[in-house]
C-alpha cells in the first residue's frame, strides 16, 4: 500500500469516528458554545470594576480566555469511547497489535494525532470566526502579529503533541498510571494558562512555569495574539518553543525504543 | 411459617462495609498509585483555591462579595463534592461499565445495581479532595466575620449534605441517560467541568441570562452559591425568592430521591449491548 494512502487512513481514524457519531458532535458544539459564553461573561463580570490588571485590559483578557477555550478543542477527541488510548491497550493487552502492523507504532500514533489535531483545528477555526463576528474576540493588531501567532500556535501544538505522547508513554512503564496521567494533564492545563492567563499569577509561579514546557503550548501564542508579549520579544519566545520541540522529540524517541522492549505478546 | 421481614436490617450495611474494606485494601496493592490518587484529589482542589486566590487578589471582590464570603462558596462546593466523590461518585463512570458489559453482571447479582456500582472500587482521590476541602472550610470560617451560632453551623452542615445530594442527582440523571446512550459520558465530563469552574463563585457576576441558565436549566447555583448567600446575608440579592435560596438543601434531597426513581425506571428499560 502506498505510504501516503496508509498515512491518510491512519490519520482519519479518530475524525471518522466523530463524524459517524452525530450526537457526540452536537454535544461538542453545545458544550463549546456554552463554555465560550460562560467564560466571556465571567471575565467581563470580573473586569466590571477594574481597568488594566497584570498588563491585560478587559478585551485582552476576554480574548485570551475565549481563545484558550477554543484551543482546548484541538486535542479533545474522545479516543476513550473508541477504545484506542494507550492506557486501554495496555489494560486489555491489545497494545501488542500496534507492534504487529506494517506501520510502526510511533508513526501510527503521530498520524492519528495529526488527524485529530487537524479535525480539532477545524472546530477551533469555525468557533474563532463566529467569536470574531460576534465581537467576543478581538482581531490581531497587525498582519505581523497574526503571522507570528500562527507560527507560535503551530509550535505550541507540536510541543503539546509531545507532552501528550510523553503522558501516554508512561503507560508502558507503570501498571497503574491513571493518577500520574491526571496529574500531568492537570499540570498542562494550569501551567499553560487554560484556567487563567499566567500573567495573573504570582511572580514565582511565572518564573517556575518558564522552566517547564507547558507555557509554550498555549500561553505564548495567546499572549502574542493579545499583545501581552510584544513583537520585539517574539523571536526569543519562538526560539524557546522550537527548543522544547527538539528536546521533547529526542526524549520521546528514546522512550519509544525503551517502551518497545517492554511489550510482550500474549503467551510470551 | 416464616417470620415477617424486619423493616430495617443492618445486614446489607455490614456487607457494604466489608466490601468497602476489601476495596480499600485492594487500592493499597499499588502503593505509589494509592498515594498519587490522594495527591490528584488534593491538587485538583488546590487549583480551585489558586484560581480563586488569583482572582481575589487581582480584582476588587466579586459581584459585591467579600473575599471571605467567596471562599465560603468555594468551601461548601468543595466539601459537598468531596463527600459526593466518597459516597456516591462511582455513578460517574457508568458508561464505561456499560461499554465493557459489566452492568449485565450486576443485573444478575442479589444486590441493587446502584449499590453495586457505588461499591465498585474505593475512591482514594476523595481522601485528597476532602483534606483540601476541610482545610479550605477552616480557612473560610476563620476569615469570616459572621457569628457562627449553633443554628448557622447546623444549616451549613445541612447545606453541604444537600450540595452532595444535588451533585449526585445531576450525575445520576446523566447515568440514566447513559443506560440508553453510552455516549452520554461526554455530558458527564462537561458537567464536572461546569461544576468545578462556575460552582465556586457568586453567579451574580455573570449576566442575568447566564445566571438564570445556571439556576433553572442546570441547578448549579443551589449547590453552594445560594446556601452561602443565605449564610452571609446576600440571600435577597440572588435573583430568586429568599425562601427558594434557603431551601437549597431540601431541593438537593428531593432531586436525589427523584433521580433514584428515574434510575429504577431507566434500569427496567435497559436492554444491553446484546439486546
Amino acid at each position: 500500500m502506498p505510504s501516503a494512502l496508509r498515512a491518510w487512513r491512519a490519520a482519519r481514524v479518530t475524525p471518522l469516528g466523530e463524524l459517524h457519531t452525530p450526537p457526540r458532535m452536537t454535544a461538542a458544539l453545545v458544550r463549546l458554545a456554552v463554555q465560550v459564553v460562560l467564560v466571556a461573561s465571567l471575565w467581563r463580570g470580573l473586569y466590571a470594576a477594574t481597568g488594566t490588571t497584570a498588563g491585560l485590559d478587559r478585551e485582552q483578557a476576554v480574548t485570551y480566555a475565549v481563545l484558550a477555550v477554543l484551543a482546548t478543542r484541538v486535542r479533545e477527541l474522545d479516543q476513550y469511547s473508541g477504545r484506542d488510548t494507550v492506557l486501554q491497550h495496555m489494560h486489555f493487552g491489545t497494545i501488542v497489535y500496534w507492534y504487529l502492523r506494517p506501520l510502526p507504532p510511533q508513526r501510527y500514533y503521530a498520524l492519528r494525532a495529526l488527524g485529530e489535531q487537524i479535525y480539532g483545528f477545524a472546530w477551533a477555526i469555525v468557533g474563532y470566526a463566529v467569536c470574531v463576528a460576534a465581537g467576543v474576540v478581538q482581531q490581531p493588531k497587525s498582519a505581523a502579529v497574526a503571522g507570528v501567532f500562527m507560527v507560535s500556535l503551530l509550535l505550541g501544538q507540536w510541543v503539546l503533541y509531545y507532552i501528550m505522547l510523553a503522558i501516554d508513554q508512561l503507560c508502558f512503564f507503570t501498571l497503574r498510571n491513571g493518577a500520574a496521567m491526571l496529574i500531568l494533564i492537570f499540570a498542562q492545563n494550569l501551567l499553560s494558562g487554560v484556567y487563567a492567563p499566567l500573567w495573573f499569577f504570582p511572580d514565582w509561579f511565572i518564573t517556575l512555569s518558564g522552566f517547564l514546557p507547558f507555557q509554550a503550548t498555549l500561553s505564548v501564542p495567546l499572549s502574542l495574539y493579545v499583545g501581552r508579549i510584544e513583537l520585539s520579544d517574539a523571536g526569543a519566545q519562538l526560539a524557546i518553543q522550537a527548543a522544547w520541540v527538539v528536546v521533547l522529540a529526542l526524549l520521546t524517541r528514546l522512550v519509544w525504543r525503551r517502551a518497545a522492549r517492554r511489550v510482550i505478546s500474549q503467551g510470551g | 411459617m416464616s417470620s415477617p421481614k424486619p423493616w430495617f436490617s443492618l445486614k446489607p450495611w455490614r456487607t457494604v462495609w466489608r466490601i468497602t474494606k476489601l476495596n480499600f485494601r485492594s487500592q493499597l496493592e499499588y502503593r505509589s498509585e494509592f498515594l498519587m490518587m490522594i495527591a490528584i484529589g488534593a491538587i485538583w482542589q488546590v487549583s480551585v483555591i489558586v484560581f480563586a486566590t488569583v482572582l481575589l487578589t487581582r480584582f476588587a471582590g466579586m459581584g459585591g462579595w467579600e473575599s471571605a464570603d467567596v471562599l465560603l462558596i468555594a468551601a461548601i462546593r468543595m466539601l459537598a463534592h468531596g463527600l459526593f466523590v466518597l459516597f456516591l461518585g462511582r455513578v460517574h463512570g457508568l458508561s464505561r461499565h456499560i461499554q465493557e458489559g459489566v452492568i449485565d453482571t450486576y443485573l444478575v447479582r442479589p444486590m441493587p445495581v446502584y449499590r453495586q456500582l457505588q461499591l465498585q472500587y474505593f475512591p482514594t482521590n476523595a481522601i485528597g479532595d476532602l483534606t483540601v476541602a476541610a482545610g479550605l472550610m477552616v480557612g473560610a470560617l476563620t476569615r469570616s466575620e459572621l457569628d457562627w451560632t449553633a443554628g448557622r453551623i447546623t444549616y451549613l452542615i445541612i447545606c453541604v449534605l444537600g450540595g452532595m445530594l444535588l451533585e449526585a442527582a445531576l450525575f445520576t440523571v446523566v447515568a440514566c441517560a447513559a443506560l440508553r446512550f453510552p455516549a452520554a459520558d461526554y455530558w458527564s465530563r462537561w458537567l464536572e467541568e461546569l461544576l468545578g469552574t462556575f460552582g465556586s463563585y457568586p453567579l451574580n457576576v455573570l449576566p442575568k441570562a447566564v445566571g438564570g441558565f445556571l439556576t433553572f436549566a442546570l441547578p448549579l447555583a443551589f449547590v453552594a452559591y445560594f446556601p452561602a448567600a443565605v449564610l452571609t446575608g446576600h440571600g435577597h440579592d440572588t435573583g430568586v425568592p429568599y425562601w427558594l435560596a434557603a431551601a437549597s438543601p431540601l431541593l438537593g434531597a428531593v432531586a436525589y430521591l427523584g433521580t433514584r426513581l428515574l434510575w429504577r425506571w431507566s434500569l427496567r428499560h435497559y436492554t444491553g449491548v446484546n439486546g
